[in-house]
């Protein structure tokens, strides 16, 4: 990959292929771009054909700090808003369709990208102190994109409360609800642990349980709704004049 | 004319409907409901400016509210059902409010009262008030309420607590995913559910309302002819043997 914000890596782990996809921004806090998210997205596609399991990280003190909003105050029409939020839903979509089992690794920080690319994963690990949310209402900004993969991992309740209140988790609580499944105070050893195993299942009888799990828990398609009917609820706000009023008033803080 | 058992204030961005039969710990009565419904329809007729954007649910005195008023309606068997409808509208009239609807549970919510907390799009509580679903105890189905606690705290949970009757404390409420955010103790639930409630506010109310709505189709929330289907087994279980009996022994030892 060209790009030194995203790097694609193939390990070997214990004899086994295993896929590592770095965000790797650490001095933006690994906010994400447009480009980086397409990045992340061929990562996955590439890592997903080559190898048997899929570490997720972030370099540095925080998984992901969400989208990098100081390019969409630069675009008032909501040109870098949609980009973002198309290519966050692709990556999410992506990860969730790969055969092998996807494991992310959070420190620090996962918020309203960060956090929303969680719902793509098989397994989540997190350092207990670290913080998980959707804030991006306040600055007028729907994360109705990812619901539908939040609502396949916790509880319809849950997806609510955390979607429409902007205050950040613990990763203790995000536990307790279904959001991170492990709490380890080095997230990092005790996921490759997991993707381990993952990387040592049968391929087969792995990609079709986890093919059936996604058809089963997928919400757009149980109430008859477009995939991507989400996107589109978050994509309708975009450059509208709540979040133009709203956005700088944040950046400013 | 009669006094209002419902009352609906707005200051700036958050609005706050309270429950006032604080004699029958808000027991849900007819008239109540009817008061309720009046001021959700309000609401719903606000338009833009004067429109909040948060709404905190609440009851006046000691409890929340502790559920349905059977004892009001079992002498009249036209009466339940129409109870029952009326909880039903209430919860996906709640739903569909384009205001983020956040129940400040204070003492107890039991039974439909429980419901009406879960309809809620967050709930606040004290550790120590008390919440559930006892209705199977009595000889009563709660199918109005299933749906609205299975979409709060997953189907296995909901199952599990439905099935099993009885009430639980404010924490084993919180423990099971049912609490969104938690106060010590009753003395701290005001300021607690204040700061959730601002926090709530300092959304963007357009962001708010279309994320709601999404979540609404997504989790079924304002399916009416479900919630209808389930005050519908509910009423038929009322009318049954079991209920009757079981009823009067309990109104009979209150």
């Amino acid at each position: 990959m060209s790009s030194s914000h995203v790097r694609a890596e193939t390990v070997d782990l214990d004899g086994q292929p295993v896929g590592v996809l770095t965000i790797d921004r650490p001095d933006k806090r690994n906010a994400l771009t447009p480009e980086m998210l397409a990045e992340l997205d061929q990562g996955a596609r590439e890592l997903g054909s080559a190898s048997h399991a899929l570490l997720l990280r972030g370099e540095g003190t925080v998984f992901c700090a969400g989208f990098d909003l100081s390019l969409c105050v630069e675009a008032p029409d909501g040109a870098v808003m949609r980009e973002l939020l198309t290519g966050l839903d692709r990556f999410i979509r992506t990860l969730r369709g790969l055969p092998i089992g996807v494991v992310a690794s959070v420190q620090g920080a996962a918020l309203a990208g960060g956090c929303a690319v969680l719902g793509g994963c098989e397994l989540v690990i997190a350092h207990p102190e670290s913080k998980l949310g959707y804030p991006v209402v306040r600055i007028g900004v729907s994360p109705a994109v990812s619901a539908p993969t939040l609502m396949s991992r916790l509880s319809a309740g849950a997806t609510r409360s955390r979607q429409l209140d902007p205050g950040l988790i613990d990763a203790r609580r995000a536990h307790e609800l279904g959001l991170v499944d492990v709490l380890s105070d080095d997230p990092e050893r005790e996921a490759r642990a997991h993707v381990q195993a993952f990387a040592s299942k049968p391929p087969e009888a792995f990609a079709r349980t986890k093919a059936w799990l996604n058809e089963l828990t997928d919400a757009e398609s149980e109430m008859g709704l477009d995939a991507g009917a989400s996107l589109a609820r978050s994509l309708d706000l975009t450059g509208g004049d709540e979040e133009r009023a709203m956005l700088p008033r944040a950046l400013r803080r | 004319m009669s006094e209002t058992l419902a009352t609906l204030e707005v200051s700036e961005k958050i609005g706050t409907l309270t429950l006032r039969r604080p004699e029958a710990r808000n027991a849900l009565s007819i008239p109540l409901l009817d008061d309720l419904l009046a001021c959700v329809s309000e609401l719903e007729s606000t338009v833009d400016a004067g429109r909040p954007t948060v709404l905190v649910v609440t009851g006046e005195g000691r409890a929340f509210c502790a559920g349905m008023d059977l004892k009001a309606v079992m002498g009249d068997p036209e009466a339940p059902p129409q109870l029952l409808n009326r909880i039903a509208d209430l919860s996906v009239r709640l739903r569909s409010l384009p205001q983020v609807v956040v129940a400040q549970v204070n003492g107890a919510a039991i039974g439909g009262g429980c419901g009406l907390a879960c309809a809620c799009d967050l709930l606040v509580t004290h550790a120590d008030a008390k919440l559930g679903f006892p209705e199977v105890d009595l000889g009563v189905c709660p199918a109005v309420v299933a749906p609205l606690l299975v979409r709060k705290i997953g189907p296995g949970r909901a199952r599990r607590v439905l099935l099993s009757g009885g009430v639980m404390s404010g924490s084993e409420a919180d423990a099971l995913g049912m609490v969104d955010a938690l106060a010590p103790d009753r003395d701290s639930l005001g300021q607690v559910a204040e700061e959730l409630a601002k926090r709530l506010a300092s959304g963007g109310p357009a962001a708010l309302a279309a994320t709601k709505r999404l979540l609404n189709e997504l989790d079924g929330s304002v399916d009416g002819s479900r919630a209808l289907l389930g005050a519908e087994i509910s009423a038929s279980v009322l009318r049954g043997e079991e209920a009757r009996t079981m009823l009067a022994k309990a109104f009979a030892g209150s």
